[in-house]
Order: structure tokens, then C-alpha cells, then sequence
């Protein structure tokens, strides 16, 4: 009968509908592999805990977060410490604390819940928030405690609700090209060229900071408000301060990840590869014969643990604390890089002057920009050396720090993807783009003469063609000579 | 079950009628947008929609009588095979097929229709795709060029002069020209005018509360006026699937005062030439 057919493909599709949900989850960097299984599964109980029973790492999983207090992310709706607070003489129960907030990233509603970080509450079942007062300094908790917390105990209200509604927004609008892991990974990123950015090395190239100063959550928050023009990075300009910010906080999250979990593999890397052990295993043979391989191995694992139950903790404490600064300076004011002079009035002259000096030897511009700027310049032409390995790239042309072809940028189409004020510009040279081979000219150039530049590379798009040099009917006579020079120089400032 | 097969027919049709009439109020008809009804919110618009509005009406009133003529049909067929056909006194089918008059009937009718439709709108399609056709106050040219790109929405607007006046918008990129993406502001209460182009594939530029829609192709320029009745903000969508990123294509068009659209444009020039030296004229540092 037809009408049980329908009644059957319909049940069927409805059923087919539940298939295909998949969890997220992170995936490890490649270099994991080449470590021995023990190493690997330590990595895997510091980071997240992933198929070792109740661990949960410093991270967790996607879907289940861990909030590691150490590092410098807004996780809550508002995190804070309590103060002294006096008690009256035969209260049996203390429900107005006073308390000094240190962050407050949402409003602080009666019902939101409060969780206890440390002292003796820490770890248990949270209360209900009833209100804070106006001026941010004492909260009514209800119920309220028999006991009242030590003063400096750390407390969160509505906890994690930042960062579980930046996860939620980013599986909507960034992992399918960012990846869950934020390793530019995601199912649409093979299509894109430039590659969205994979976040685990915590560079960022278009920051307002000095070259090797990481990047401000205000500069994140403009590359998600509009997005890179010239690129697949699209504008998100319709999303809410608190979204963009939600978002803001996963994304230096998912960076600071990446960054430890590199850490962690770099810290194992030398010692306890697969291929290390296995040389280690053949040497500890050579010397004694009567050592059988699997005993030469346990004694290395047992030597692995040792390391990883002595040295290894300082040293991980030390890394993280050093990240966990380097974010937070990041934020200073005094990170930011701010001209001392005001732009030079873009004239004739400040432009020719600029155009000098993009094709001398000390700025060198033309050499990777091309002397008409369309990014055709003689190193794009030479083989490179890969500044982390030290080792000649396989093919002539410029390289960013993730390893994919870079060309510099052809500056006759108007497009920059870091902005287009002047201050954008001023900085891109000031500051280099971090994790490109595009040097920091700071410290080379004085404030006058990059205002020249700028204002000279502000012109190029509107230079008619045949005035452009070397790009008319005109003859072209190549500026530099320094065609094969392979390396950056000193001068370059490629921060690794 | 031949009645089933009748009464199966005719509950769809009824169905169908019943959701359309009660849609408005369950809001799954025109977004209520703006004007909190779903009414367009510009002059053209409401044009539109009394054409749209009419066609409802010859629609539905085809769709009501040709349903309740094949119902008939149905069950009057249903009827006369209960009785076998040479029965005593069974009822005779009667032939159509071959009718000159029918068929004469039910060409000329639809065709009379559908060319009174065609002549109708004639003004209203002249009025928004004819130059000639355009506005005044639209002749003096576009306030903004829109770029659609996938899959994003770039504009580009003429700078102010030195006594802060809107300069003309250039068909090629000016050092003066101002930039935002997915951010359209214009002035409301009056005609205005864009270029659309597209920088990729085919897009379609959809403001759906004002019922412009507009093919974005690329390589051509095409000018596209409207008039937003009330200062707010509208919702500009792609229309045209564009590639997997068509859904992001969302942005807004913020119709406001010219006053307050010049002081708009100020805001953005200042901060588009900002050097960061905050005492250099302008003090909008970014942070
Ligand atoms: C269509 C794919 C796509 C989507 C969706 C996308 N991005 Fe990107 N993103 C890119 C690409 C491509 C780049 C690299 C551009 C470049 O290298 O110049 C990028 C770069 C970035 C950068 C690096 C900026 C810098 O200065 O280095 C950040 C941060 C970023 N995206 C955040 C996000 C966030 C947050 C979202 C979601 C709200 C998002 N992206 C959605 C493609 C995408
Ligand atoms: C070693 C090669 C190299 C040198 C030298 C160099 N650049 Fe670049 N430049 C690049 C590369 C590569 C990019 C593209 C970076 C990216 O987006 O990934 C770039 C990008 C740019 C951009 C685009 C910024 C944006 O926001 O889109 C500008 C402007 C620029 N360079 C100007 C200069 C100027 C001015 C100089 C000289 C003072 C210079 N560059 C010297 C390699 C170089
Ligand atoms: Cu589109």
C-alpha cells in the first residue's frame, strides 16, 4: 500500500537525521607520534586526559573544560577573591561577603551560581549569587554559610560561562575552517589559500604590538569585527560585544593549548622519541651484553619517570608561568606600538622621499615587494632557509612560520589585510608581521622615515600604470642587486 | 478506499488554505522587521507588495476553483463506478477530451490574465530597473558602492571635503574614499542610490523589509535605488547561493537622518586617518 511506503521513508529519514553527529574533539600535534608510547601517554594526562580513565588534564575536552586558573583567560562571568569580612556576634549564618573583584566580564545577576576556586569550600557544590552591590565590593550569597570563607579565597560567579558560550559560537562560526583544536585545520581550510590560521603556535600577524610581543585581545576582537579583507577570514561584524568577546577569550584559550602542548612534546622530543630510545637501547647494549633491549627500555622509561616527576614539574611550572606573562603583557599599554610623531603630511616630496627609501638597501622593501610593488621582488625568487630548522626550503620563495608559500604583498591593489589607517601601516613595518618573513623596521628606520614610507605605499595603488616604475613601457632597471641573498639578516626579526 | 483516494485529494488542498490564512498570524509570512507588521518599510515596497498582494489573490482563487472542481470531479467519478456500467440505470461518463470550446476557453483566459498582470507591473519594474525611470534625487549619483565578495559585504563611500561635505563617489578607488565591510549606512526618508558589483561569483543583494533584491554579477556595475521609509536598522542578506559560506553573508543597512549619517562619516574618516598620535588633531586612539 502506497501510504504505508510514505509512512516508512518518513520514519526512516527522521531516524537517518540522528546519524552522523560526531563529538569534537582535539586532536594532537603530528610530533606525537615520534614519541614512545609512555611520553605520549604524559603529554596526553597533562593536556587533556584524552583515553586515560579520569584524567582530565589541564584542558580537558571540548565539550568538558577544564579552567586552569594559571593562565590569563576570562573564563567567568566574574572571578574574585574574598575579603575580611566582619561577622555579627550570634549571626549563625553569614550571607553578605565582602569581596574585591578581579575581573568582571558579565553582569552579575541574582541566581547565577557561585563556585569556590580555593579554601575550604573549593570543590564544592556552588551557591546561588541573590545580588553584588553598586559598588562591586560585597555579594549576598544564598543560602548563606554557617563558616565563613578565609579571606583571599578565590571564588568565580557564573562559572565558565564566558568561555562555554566563546566554544559554542566558535563551533558556529570558526571550526569549520579553524579546526576544533584551532589548528586551521577544519573540513574547509584545504580549500583556502592563505590557510586560516592555526592558533597552537600563539602567533598572530596583524597585532598592534611590538615584534615579539604576543598579541592584545583588542586586536583579535577587530580581526573578528571585520574580518581580513584580501582573504577568506570573513567579517563578523553582527555578532554582539559580549560574542565577540565569548569568542575572543576560546580563541587565546585554544592558542595557549597549543602553545603547552608544543612545550610539552618539545620537552620529550630530544630524549624519549621512538627514535631516540631506540639508539639509547642499541648504545646501553653495546656497553653491557648481558642487558636484555626490554630491560635497557624499562631502565630509560624509569629514568623518563624520574625526570618527569623531578625536573620536569619546575620546568613545566617555569613555561607556564612565562606564557601566562607573556599573554598578560600583551595587554600592558606600554606593549602597544604608538608612533612618536605625528604622520608626515603626505606630500610629493614625503612620498619620494619614501620611495627611496623602500628601494634602499637599508630598508630593503623591494627586495621581497618588487620595485613597483606588486610583490614580485628578487626573494621571492631565492631559496630561503627556514628559520626554526635552519635548513634550505625545497623551493625558491618566502615562507610563513606554519610552513606555507608566502608572497609578499602586491601593494598596487589597496588591499591590507592588517587595516588601512595609517596607524595600521606604520606598525606593519614598525613591528614586522610576526610569523612571516616580513621584517620589524623599528629599530632601523626612524619614525620620520617610516611616515615616508607609509605615505609613499598609501600611493601606490593610485599610481597610473605607466608611471609605476618598472611596470610601464618603460624600461624596468632592477633597484637591488642582492638577488641571492638567502637568509634574512640581522636586521629581520623573526620571532621564534 | 476510492473515497479515501477522494478525501486524501481534497484534505491537502485544505491543508494548504488553512496555513496560508492563519501564516501572517503565526508570523511565518513577510519578516515583521522594522514596522513590527511585516509591512514593507519603503514607498516602492508597498507597491510592490499590493502587485504581490494581487497575484495572491488571482492565485488563490484559481487554486480554490480548480480544487473544488477536481473534488467534484472525484467523487462524481467515485459515484458513478459504484454501479457497474451496464447496470440498469448506471450514470454515463462524460467525454471532454476534444472540447473546442473548453480548450479555447481555458487558454484565453489565463492569458488575458497573465497579460493584465504583465501591463500592471510595467510602472513599478520601470520605476525601480529603468534609469530613466529613477527618482531626482538619485541622479546625482550613489551615496556608497557595494561589493558583495564571498563572502562578506564590502563598501566603499566617498570622503568629505575640508567643510565636511560628501564628496562624489569615483567609479575607481580614490585616496579619500572611506571603507567598512557588512556596515551599510545611508540616509533614510529620501531616494538613495549604490553600485553593486561583485568581486567573485554571481551574489544577489537582499534587503528584504524594503523588498529590493538585486543580482550582484560580476564585471557589471549595476545601480540599485530604494528609499527607507523610517530611520533603523535593516538586514542586507545574500540571495543567491553563493558557495558553502552563503548563509554568513549577512549584514546590515542602517538608515539614518543625512545629518546624522554625515556625522557618521566624520567618525569614520577621523578614525580611518587616525596615526595613533594622540595629539594629533583627532583623538581617537583605537584603544
Ligand atoms: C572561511 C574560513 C574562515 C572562517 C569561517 C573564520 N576564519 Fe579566521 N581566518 C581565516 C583565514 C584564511 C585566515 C588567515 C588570513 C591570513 O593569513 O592573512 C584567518 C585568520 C584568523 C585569525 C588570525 C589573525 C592574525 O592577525 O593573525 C584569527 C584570530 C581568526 N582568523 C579568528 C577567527 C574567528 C574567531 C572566527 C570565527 C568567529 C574565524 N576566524 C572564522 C579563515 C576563516
Ligand atoms: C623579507 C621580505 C619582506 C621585506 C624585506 C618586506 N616585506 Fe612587506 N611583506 C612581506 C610579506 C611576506 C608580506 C605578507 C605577509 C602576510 O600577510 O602573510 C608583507 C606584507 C606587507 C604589507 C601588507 C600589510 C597588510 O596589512 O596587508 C605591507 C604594507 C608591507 N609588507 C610593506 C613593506 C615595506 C614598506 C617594507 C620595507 C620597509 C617591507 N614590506 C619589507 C615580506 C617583506
Ligand atoms: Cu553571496
Amino acid at each position: 500500500m502506497r501510504v504505508e511506503t510514505i509512512i516508512i521513508g518518513l520514519a526512516l529519514l527522521i531516524s537517518l537525521a540522528g546519524c552522523g553527529a560526531q563529538q569534537a574533539e582535539f586532536v594532537n600535534r603530528d610530533e606525537i607520534d615520534e614519541l614512545i608510547p609512555e611520553a605520549q601517554t604524559h603529554v596526553r594526562k597533562v593536556l587533556d586526559g584524552a583515553g586515560i580513565e579520569g584524567e582530565t588534564g589541564h584542558f580537558g575536552k571540548p565539550t568538558n573544560m577544564v579552567l586552569w586558573e594559571r593562565l590569563p583567560v576570562h573564563y567567568h562571568g566574574a572571578y574574585g577573591a574574598f575579603a575580611e569580612t566582619q561577622i555579627d556576634e550570634g549571626a549563625d549564618e553569614v550571607s553578605t561577603l565582602n569581596v574585591s573583584l578581579l575581573e568582571q566580564n558579565l553582569p552579575v545577576e541574582p541566581g547565577q551560581t557561585l563556585a569556590w576556586i580555593s579554601g575550604k569550600y573549593a570543590g564544592q557544590a556552588s551557591t546561588a549569587v541573590a545580588a553584588l552591590n553598586e559598588a562591586g565590593n560585597q555579594i549576598e550569597i544564598d543560602p548563606g554559610l554557617s563558616v565563613p570563607p578565609d579571606a583571599g579565597d578565590r571564588f568565580a560567579i557564573a562559572p565558565g560561562a564566558v568561555i562555554s558560550h566563546g566554544r559554542k559560537l566558535y563551533a558556529e562560526h570558526c571550526q569549520h575552517c579553524h579546526g576544533v583544536t584551532g589548528d586551521g585545520n577544519g573540513p574547509t581550510a584545504k580549500y583556502l589559500n592563505p590557510r586560516p590560521r592555526d592558533y597552537r603556535l600563539g602567533k598572530f600577524k596583524f597585532t598592534s604590538t611590538g615584534s615579539s610581543v604576543k598579541v592584545t585581545r583588542n586586536d583579535l576582537s577587530q580581526i573578528v569585527e571585520n574580518g581580513i579583507p584580501g582573504t577568506y577570514m570573513p567579517s563578523f561584524k553582527l555578532l554582539t560585544e559580549e560574542e565577540n568577546h565569548a569568542i575572543v577569550e576560546y580563541v587565546r584559550w585554544l592558542s595557549m593549548r597549543g602553545e603547552i602542548e608544543f612545550k610539552l612534546i618539545q620537552a620529550l622530543r630530544n630524549d624519549y622519541s621512538k627514535e631516540a630510545v631506540d639508539s639509547a637501547v642499541a648504545s646501553a647494549r653495546e656497553s653491557d651484553s648481558k642487558l636484555s633491549s626490554s630491560e635497557a627500555r624499562q631502565n630509560i622509561v624509569a629514568e623518563m619517570d624520574e625526570y618527569l616527576t623531578g625536573d620536569w614539574v619546575d620546568e613545566f611550572n617555569d613555561d607556564t608561568k612565562f606564557l601566562a606573562d607573556q599573554w598578560k603583557q600583551a595587554e600592558d599599554p606600554s606593549a602597544l606600538v604608538i608612533p612618536k610623531v605625528a604622520r608626515v603630511a603626505d606630500t610629493p616630496e614625503s612620498r619620494a622621499r619614501g620611495r627611496a627609501l623602500y628601494l634602499s638597501a637599508k630598508a630593503k622593501c623591494a627586495t621581497c615587494h618588487g620595485d613597483a610593488g606588486l610583490g614580485d621582488g628578487s626573494q621571492t625568487l631565492a631559496v630561503q632557509k627556514n628559520p626554526t630548522t635552519n635548513t634550505d626550503y625545497d623551493v625558491p620563495g618566502l615562507f610563513d612560520d606554519w610552513g606555507n608559500p608566502l608572497k609578499p604583498r602586491n601593494l598596487a591593489t589597496g588591499i591590507y589585510r592588517g587595516g588601512r589607517r595609517p596607524l595600521d601601516l606604520y606598525r606593519r613595518v614598525h613591528a614586522g608581521i610576526s610569523g612571516t618573513p616580513m621584517p620589524a623596521f623599528g629599530t632601523v628606520l626612524k619614525d620620520e622615515e617610516i611616515w615616508d614610507i607609509v605615505n609613499y605605499v598609501m600611493h601606490i595603488p593610485f599610481e597610473s600604470r605607466d608611471q609605476r616604475p618598472g611596470d610601464g613601457a618603460g624600461e624596468s632597471v632592477p633597484a637591488s642587486t642582492e638577488v641571492a641573498t638567502v637568509a634574512p639578516d640581522e636586521s629581520t626579526d623573526i620571532a621564534n | 478506499m476510492k473515497r479515501f483516494w477522494c478525501a486524501f485529494f481534497m484534505f491537502w488542498p485544505i491543508v494548504a488554505v488553512i496555513l496560508c490564512w492563519i501564516a501572517p498570524g503565526q508570523n511565518w509570512w513577510f519578516p515583521r522587521g522594522p514596522s513590527g507588521t511585516g509591512a514593507a518599510m519603503s514607498p516602492l515596497g508597498e507597491r510592490i507588495d499590493d502587485l504581490f498582494y494581487m497575484i495572491l489573490m488571482i492565485t488563490s482563487v484559481t487554486f480554490v476553483g480548480t480544487q473544488v472542481a477536481l473534488g467534484y470531479v472525484l467523487f462524481t467519478g467515485a459515484r458513478r463506478s459504484d454501479t457497474s456500467h451496464d447496470a440498469e440505470g448506471a450514470e454515463k461518463t462524460w467525454f471532454t477530451h476534444g472540447s473546442h470550446n473548453l480548450e479555447v476557453m481555458w487558454s484565453i483566459v489565463p492569458a488575458a490574465v497573465l497579460l493584465f498582470i504583465a501591463l500592471y507591473q510595467m510602472e513599478v519594474w520601470a520605476e525601480y530597473r529603468v534609469k530613466d525611470k529613477f527618482p531626482e534625487e538619485v541622479r546625482k549619483g550613489p551615496q556608497a558602492e557595494v561589493t558583495a565578495r564571498q563572502f562578506e559585504w564590502r563598501i566603499r563611500y566617498p570622503g568629505l571635503d575640508e567643510n565636511g561635505n560628501p564628496l562624489e563617489l569615483m567609479p575607481d578607488p580614490q585616496p579619500t574614499d572611506l571603507y567598512t565591510v557588512n556596515d551599510l549606512h545611508l540616509t533614510s526618508g529620501e531616494p538613495v542610490m549604490i553600485w553593486l558589483r561583485s568581486e567573485d561569483v554571481q551574489h544577489s543583494f537582499f534587503l528584504p523589509e524594503l523588498r529590493v533584491k538585486q543580482d550582484a554579477v560580476p564585471g557589471l556595475v549595476i545601480p540599485v535605488w530604494f528609499e527607507a521609509t523610517k530611520s533603523t536598522e535593516y538586514s542586507l542578506l545574500c540571495a543567491e547561493l553563493c558557495g558553502w559560506g552563503h548563509y554568513k553573508m549577512k549584514a546590515r543597512l542602517v538608515a539614518e537622518r543625512e545629518e546624522d549619517r554625515l556625522v557618521w562619516l566624520q567618525e569614520l574618516q577621523a578614525a580611518q586617518n587616525d596615526d595613533g598620535v594622540p595629539d594629533a588633531g583627532d583623538a581617537s586612539d583605537d584603544e
